[in-house]
């Protein structure tokens, strides 16, 4: 069907209408717009940069060859964007002067699922938590988007190798280097 | 606390990556690194779970997301739309402009020609007089334009007086 969308694919336009598209963001714009919240902790450009995910996987979709899933694309085109967004140290610069960078990470505490049986497990799980949360915050740009992939979005190593174009012996050093710091905070709690 | 967690610490993170034989050797015989497991294991499911919980959104919002993502496309369609449509407009305007430019260099040597002397005054002379001009430059073996310097060598040569550089050229006496 020929919708106002289908002249601007091209060759795209061949393989996908404009509903199969508006099907498509439906199903996959949740984790998209997850993985950027959490790669730019900046909710507005969470926002911009799902919607221009989405126009860009619609536009080059005639070059998805199907070596990987197509939610595994999707998330790599996020990836890549998010990458040169932060690239941008203008934005960052301004943001950060205005406070406006960063997570906030105010009302954090009460998405934690508590399902401890005392009061004090459930401080310690919160406190662990919170732990794991600001070392996370204090990895490198790569580590952080590994240990997300793999702690948050559940990816498989090669999945992250995928989605951040990286070697599984990289995306594995990465997580290992991670780790150690996520448990040097756990650590100090305890 | 592990007591040994300096040295076993390395297997505990492999095998918090993922699946690792080696380590999952020397847990299966390490109670302490397998606690130890255990403990960061639910600390990062926890912090899974907080994560994805603190990304979601109301239905709304991915509804209301959902519409800006088909206007944008449909924006980007438009704006493409009317570039395709100009596309062939701009391609006749660069042609005619093509066209006018490859027409100057054609028109700009017939105008010099008309403007320099030596042309306008042969534009004056009739086919006769060109002849006539033609046959008096050939038997002269002077060239036209030449023909000034030829009767300056001419007066030399018929005695007339030296000109004021020659002159200059006379030795200068302090006789007097």
């Amino acid at each position: 069907m020929e919708t106002a969308l289908t002249p601007a694919l091209g060759a795209a336009a061949q393989n996908i209408t404009a509903e199969e598209f508006d099907a498509l963001v439906r199903r996959h714009q949740r984790r998209v717009h997850r993985l950027l919240l959490m790669l730019l902790r900046d909710p507005d450009e969470a926002d911009n940069l799902t919607q221009e995910c989405f126009l860009r996987a619609y536009q080059s979709m005639s070059g998805f060859r199907g070596e990987c899933s197509l939610e595994t694309w999707l998330l790599r085109i996020a990836a890549n964007l998010a990458r040169d967004h932060m690239r941008s140290r203008r934005t960052s610069f301004w943001k950060r002067l205005l406070g406006l960078d960063g997570d906030g990470d105010d009302g954090w505490a009460e998405t934690v699922p508590t399902r401890q049986a005392s009061p004090e497990q459930s401080l310690l799980a919160r406190e662990e938590v919170r732990a794991v949360w600001e070392a996370a915050n204090t990895l490198s740009q790569q580590q952080r988007a590994v240990f997300l992939l793999r702690f948050v979005e559940e990816m498989e190593l090669n999945e992250i190798a995928t989605v951040l174009g990286l070697q599984v012996g990289s995306v594995k050093t990465h997580l290992f280097r991670a780790l150690q710091s996520v448990r040097g905070k756990l650590k100090d709690l305890r | 606390m592990n007591p040994n967690g300096n040295t076993h610490d390395p297997l505990v993170e492999r095998a918090l990556m993922g699946f690792d034989l080696a380590a999952e050797h020397h847990l299966a015989n390490c109670q302490p690194c397998q606690d130890e497991r255990e403990r960061v294991e639910e600390a990062l499911r926890l912090f899974g779970a907080a994560k994805r919980e603190y990304a979601n959104r109301p239905e709304s919002f991915w509804e209301q997301q959902a519409q800006r993502i088909r206007a944008a496309g449909n924006e980007r369609a438009r704006k493409s739309s009317v570039a395709l449509m100009l596309t062939p407009g701009l391609a006749v305007l660069l042609l005619i402009g093509a066209a006018l430019l490859s027409r100057v260099p054609n028109s700009l040597p017939s105008s010099a020609i008309a403007s320099s002397p030596t042309t306008a005054k042969l534009d004056r002379l009739s086919d006769h007089e060109l002849l006539l001009e033609v046959e008096r430059a050939v038997q002269s073996d002077t060239p036209l334009s030449l023909e000034p310097a030829m009767l300056m060598v001419e007066e030399n040569d018929s005695g007339m007086p030296l000109s004021s550089s020659n002159a200059r050229k006379e030795p200068h006496t302090h006789e007097n």
